[in-house]
């Protein structure tokens, strides 16, 4: 089938995994067994086969893009928008992504979640989760953009509260969704602008009408900033990002398909396919440079402190989402996408690999008792042990490729950027060593009995294992012979990747790779001394000195929003309504009661206080006056 | 048409008066959902007989009372027809919330409920303003005994309250509505497409803009006339707060429609920040004020209030995308009030209370209903792909062109909706079983009535165009008569 006809089949990409939702959902107390499971998984991997198909059809020279048209959605004089779906090269690098590495993470599930009673509930969340980021990634306007950010908005606050018995998780679910809800009000305000100005949210309209905005006009600033504020919401930036290490709640294949390799980079999603607009935006792209970075090298501090093996990889998720917003801060979209590609493989398999370790624990989290679990837990470490060189940025693995384009960007714009995030990249490969040696190293300090993971758990981790070695051919840059492919590929999606010129010499280039490399190997050597041969616990975050205990407990962020917005609110909503409304409204109106009524004394003989009689009197009143003009006339 | 117009008003009503004097309280609430589902049979032939090109339709007329421009007439335009079918589709299902356990003396209730629904046709289907006044004040007089005999406590002095605020509305608009018709030049008659073109001087539509508003305003209720609201909706019986959430506070934006904008259009303009503002603040005023509620039903009258300030402010931009929204709304919130008001209902009956510190981990012990009030709540913070969320995208869109700043206020309701609704959601199922005991999961009749109302938020938010259609001319119509 060419390009055409598969597009035309396209709807079935997410449609597949909704129809696995519904009937699972459907039928979750009849389904016995694994069979929600294999019937999820299949829908997954059949809607992956279909982007594949296209994804290799797909002659970007011939047709960077076809719009698939379903029907018209809401359809008013001057508001149309339409049930379109966009295939070009930024949506079928996302769906791959979605569909590739989620029926992965749907096939490791199968397993993980055996044992749990509710397991039919939890594949058909599973499912409607891909439907909702497919819709999200493959919409060809804002609208339908924006039906699965709210679609996996949702299923994110489903899966985080799985576990509903449990108070603190779905304390977690509902902070998640309010802070998504918070950024969804700036995206939601985006959207009526630009629907306002060029009279369509269709992305191919939108982005030829941007051509007329003027650079830098408080309209382009105003509505990139209001996009950045939604971006900020999905992918767990400063200030919103405390929803994130909470959101671990839920079970770890959500952790690792959700809140890690797809949902949180929606936020990137979203900027480089508005990249036209951010492009006349300077002011914007500064903010996002900034926040990108403040938040990348705070929680990169944080994953230093963390016992919690997944909470480490939480805070290692939100710092490589904050370099990935560097990029975009930079104009660097193809190096953000590139960085968010290799990173959904890494981080899934590293999810997954701490799931395993879970799972062989029985459910024990904290890394100060594990250690020496490379002798039991074989496959779960070698696969570990490939995403942690992965994400520290080794050289030939995925991650150096994707994170060297981002360290080289910055440094194009200044030493300083690149020194930065330089010091992030340390600390990521500190944390992740750390994380590493006192798992997998040393001798075991736990008691649960440890054994290996089935192989239906294995299999996907090695299949992301070797997607997060070769996943940087993807973009191989031309010192090391390649043509930057995915760069190119990105290039044809219609809007447009603007800007990338990467003018560093090839001798400042190898320097700075040099350096990189070497500094990495020192953090790793000092990592090694640090935590291989460690007996003793680390203590408490609140026994730490001053300025460890201040990272360590997160930097009293949460702290500071409870006292500063949820303590005053719930407090406002008390008073707002024993006040205001009894005392003031009410008041108000009670006392306008109580002097007509006193004057009322008058007609006391009338006011039987008895209100039938009153209604019956409006009654009798109401027809006798119509009787009286029938007869009148 | 004309027969299936009459239908509608006097088959229910018939039917009403045959329970309230014959009292068969053994078959009665058989009697008036088999009422019911017909009416909503005669309802849908209706709209499948209109063509959306049409503008209205006068089905029947008849000279009543000349003299005082006061005419029998019955007819419908795709506003009217939105009002019908939502009166429609929602009657089957607050008879449905009386099947389990119903009142005492089931035939005067359902009775008073089809009296209800009979004379919200006629106000929705009359095209005579003083016919319409005519059903706007009858349809109460169920109600008010409804409140007196089946509600719950302070019924007396809550009812009381809301009387005396509706007669004071009442006796306002029947006002304004007479002054209108004295301006238009004799030979004169009330009906709508006279009174719509009727000229009166800007000065006066200054004054006469709030005589008119303040019954509709009442109603609604607009911030700060709100405050019989949340304690008569908390006291009344459940299908009377369904009557009053789901159909009744649709006459408030329906008047508006058909009597405020096309009357006093420069009053309008002149008044509408102040309305858009009250409406925005009462929006989020009582968004906010709903997320300490203790009792689930109170809750559920300060979210409803807080949509309504919504819709409110919408109307009253007055464009294209603004009424259109509204309107559309009024359905969603319809079947949204319904639905939740259900589920308030059936917990009360398994519990004996609807205080939500005295739930908590109910989805470990009915985890039918749990999911059911789930996908309700899917609802209630509109999503996309669900109802609420065409109108509240069409709203946000009406009041960006009267000002960016309005938009900003209306879009804050979706986080403070969130806050609400989840806190709710987490207090009344989320957690540990507290007790463990037996309690009975949704069974069918649940699902009969939640399933098909949850099926139409559903379906109207992927598929909102045989109702936009609907709406698309009488709105450009209404706009012309504005400029």
């Amino acid at each position: 089938m060419d390009f055409q006809q598969l597009a035309h089949i396209a709807w079935l990409v997410p449609a597949l995994p909704l129809f696995g939702a519904l009937v699972i959902a459907a039928l979750r107390n009849k389904l016995k067994g694994n069979t929600a499971g294999y019937l999820a998984t299949a829908m997954t991997s059949i809607a992956f086969v279909i982007a594949l198909l296209a994804f290799i059809a797909h002659k970007p020279a011939e047709q960077a893009s076809a719009l698939v048209h379903l029907f018209n959605w809401i359809d008013i004089p001057g508001m149309e928008v339409a049930m379109d779906l966009r295939i070009d090269a930024l949506s079928l690098t996302m769906m791959l992504i979605v569909t590739g590495i989620g029926s992965l993470i749907h096939m490791y599930s199968i397993g993980y979640m055996h044992d749990d009673k509710r397991v039919n509930t939890f594949f058909a969340m599973l499912n409607l989760f891909s439907f909702a980021m497919l819709m999200l990634v493959m919409g060809g306007n804002f609208l339908v953009t924006f039906i699965g950010w709210e679609g996996v908005g949702l299923c994110s606050y489903m899966l985080i509260g799985f576990w509903y018995t449990v108070p603190a998780y779905n304390y977690a679910a509902r902070k998640a969704f309010v802070m998504n809800r918070i950024g969804d009000l700036g995206f939601l305000i985006a959207l009526v602008m630009i629907a306002t100005q060029f009279g369509t949210l269709d992305y191919g309209a939108v982005m030829d009408k941007s051509s007329s905005v003027s650079m830098g006009s408080p309209w382009i600033t105003a509505v990139t900033l209001l996009l950045f504020v939604g971006a900020i919401g999905k992918s767990a930036q400063l200030p919103l990002f405390t929803w994130l290490p909470d959101a671990m709640a839920g079970p770890t294949p959500v952790s690792a398909l959700i809140h890690a390799a797809t949902m949180v980079t929606a936020g990137i999603f979203l900027l480089v396919r508005s990249s036209a607009l951010f492009a006349l935006a300077p002011i914007t792209m500064e903010v996002v440079l900034i926040v990108g970075l403040l938040t990348s090298v705070i929680t990169a501090t944080i994953g230093v402190f963390q016992n919690d093996i997944k909470k480490v990889l939480a805070y290692s998720t939100v710092s490589q989402l904050g370099l990935m917003f560097v990029a975009l801060g930079l104009g660097a979209y193809s190096a953000a996408m590139f960085h968010v590609t290799t990173h959904a493989f890494f981080k899934a398999l590293l999810f997954l690999g701490a799931g395993s370790v879970i799972h062989a624990l029985g459910g024990e989290q904290d890394i100060r008792k594990m250690g020496g679990l490379k002798g039991i837990t074989k496959t779960t470490y070698v696969t570990f042990l490939i995403g942690t060189l992965a994400i520290a940025g080794i050289p030939g693995f995925s991650g150096f490729f994707s994170k060297d384009a981002i360290l080289m960007a910055a440094y194009q714009e200044h030493p300083l950027l690149y020194a930065a995030t330089l010091g992030v990249s340390l600390l990521t490969c500190f944390y992740m060593f750390r994380l590493l040696f006192l798992t997998f190293f040393g001798t075991y300090r736990g008691k649960a009995h440890a054994h290996e993971s089935p192989s239906v758990m294995t299999v996907p981790l090695m299949v992301l294992a070797v997607g997060s070695v070769v996943a940087g051919v993807l973009n191989l840059p031309h010192i090391f012979g390649g043509h930057e492919t995915m760069k190119h590929y990105l290039e044809t999606a219609a809007e447009g990747i603007y800007g990338e010129h990467l003018h560093l010499s090839v001798a400042t280039e190898w320097m700075l790779m040099g350096l990189t490399v070497g500094l990495i190997a020192l953090v790793i050597w000092y990592a090694h001394g640090r935590f291989v041969k460690k007996t003793t616990l680390d203590a408490e975050a609140d026994e730490l000195p001053y300025f460890k205990r201040l990272i360590a407990r997160k930097w009293y962020i949460d702290e500071l929003y409870t006292k500063l917005f949820e303590k005053p609110y719930g407090w406002l909503s008390t008073q707002l309504d024993a006040i205001m409304e009894k005392r003031i409204v009410d008041g108000a109106v009670n006392f306008t009661g109580s002097s007509t009524m006193r004057i009322g004394k008058l007609v006391r003989r009338v006011q039987t206080g008895n209100m039938s009689f009153y209604l019956l009197a409006m009654v009798v009143g109401i027809i006798g006056f119509l009787m009286l003009t029938l007869w009148g006339v | 048409m004309m027969l299936l117009t009459l239908a509608l008003v006097l088959l229910p009503m018939l039917a009403g008066i045959a329970l309230l004097v014959a009292r068969p309280h053994a078959q009665a609430k058989s009697i008036a959902l088999l009422t019911s589902v017909i009416g909503l049979g005669l309802a849908v032939a209706l709209y499948a007989g209109y063509d959306a090109t049409n503008g209205s339709v006068i089905a029947f007329q008849h000279d009543w009372a000349p003299a005082i421009g006061l005419r029998m007439v019955f007819g419908y335009d795709g506003i009217s027809l939105l009002m019908v079918l939502l009166t429609a589709i929602v009657f089957p299902f607050i008879i449905g919330a009386g099947w389990k356990k119903p009142l005492s003396e089931p035939a005067l209730v359902n009775g008073l409920i089809l009296l209800t629904q009979s004379a919200l046709f006629g106000v929705f289907l009359a095209q005579n303003a003083f016919l319409f006044y005519v059903f706007y004040e009858l349809s109460l007089v169920p109600v008010f005994f409804l409140l007196l005999r089946w509600g719950g406590e302070g019924r007396r002095a809550i009812t009381m309250k809301f009387f005396i605020y509706t007669v004071l509305g009442g006796l306002t608009l029947l006002f304004g509505l007479v002054y209108s018709y004295l301006q238009l030049p004799a030979p004169r008659n009330a009906d709508f497409a006279t009174l719509q073109k009727v000229v009166i001087a800007p000065d006066v539509q200054l004054w006469l803009f709030w005589v008119l508003f303040l019954g509709f305003a009442i109603k609604m209720p607009m911030f700060p006339l709100h405050s019989w609201q949340p304690d008569t909706y908390t006291m009344a019986p459940i299908q009377g707060t369904m009557i009053l959430g789901g159909v009744m506070l649709k006459m408030g934006i329906y008047g508006v429609v058909r009597f405020v904008l096309p009357i006093v259009p420069a009053g309008v303009a002149h008044w509408r920040d102040v309305v858009i503002v009250l409406s925005l603040i009462g929006c989020l005023y009582a968004a906010w004020i709903a997320f300490r509620q203790n009792d689930l039903k109170r809750l559920v009258a300060w979210s409803s209030l807080s949509h309504v300030g919504l819709m409110c402010a919408a109307l009253f931009a007055a464009n294209t995308a603004g009424i259109t929204g509204a309107l559309y709304q009024t359905l969603a919130h319809a079947i949204l009030v319904v639905a939740l008001l259900y589920l308030v209902g059936g917990l009360h009956e398994r519990l004996g209370t609807a205080q939500l510190d005295a739930m908590g981990g109910l989805k470990a012990r009915m985890p039918r209903l749990a999911a059911l009030f789930l996908l309700v709540m899917i609802g209630s913070v509109a999503l996309p792909l669900t109802q609420g969320f065409v109108g509240e995208w069409l709203m946000f869109n009406g009041l960006f062109e009267v000002s960016p700043w309005w938009t900003f206020l209306g879009v804050i309701s979706i986080i403070l909706g969130a806050v609400y609704m989840l806190f709710a959601y987490q207090r009344s199922m989320l957690g540990e079983a507290h007790k463990a005991g037996d309690l009975a999961d949704a069974d069918e009749i649940d699902h009969w009535v939640l399933v098909p109302l949850i099926a139409a938020t559903f379906i109207l938010g992927v598929y909102p165009q045989p109702v936009l259609d609907l709406l698309q001319a009488p709105v450009e119509q209404l706009l012309t008569l504005i400029k």
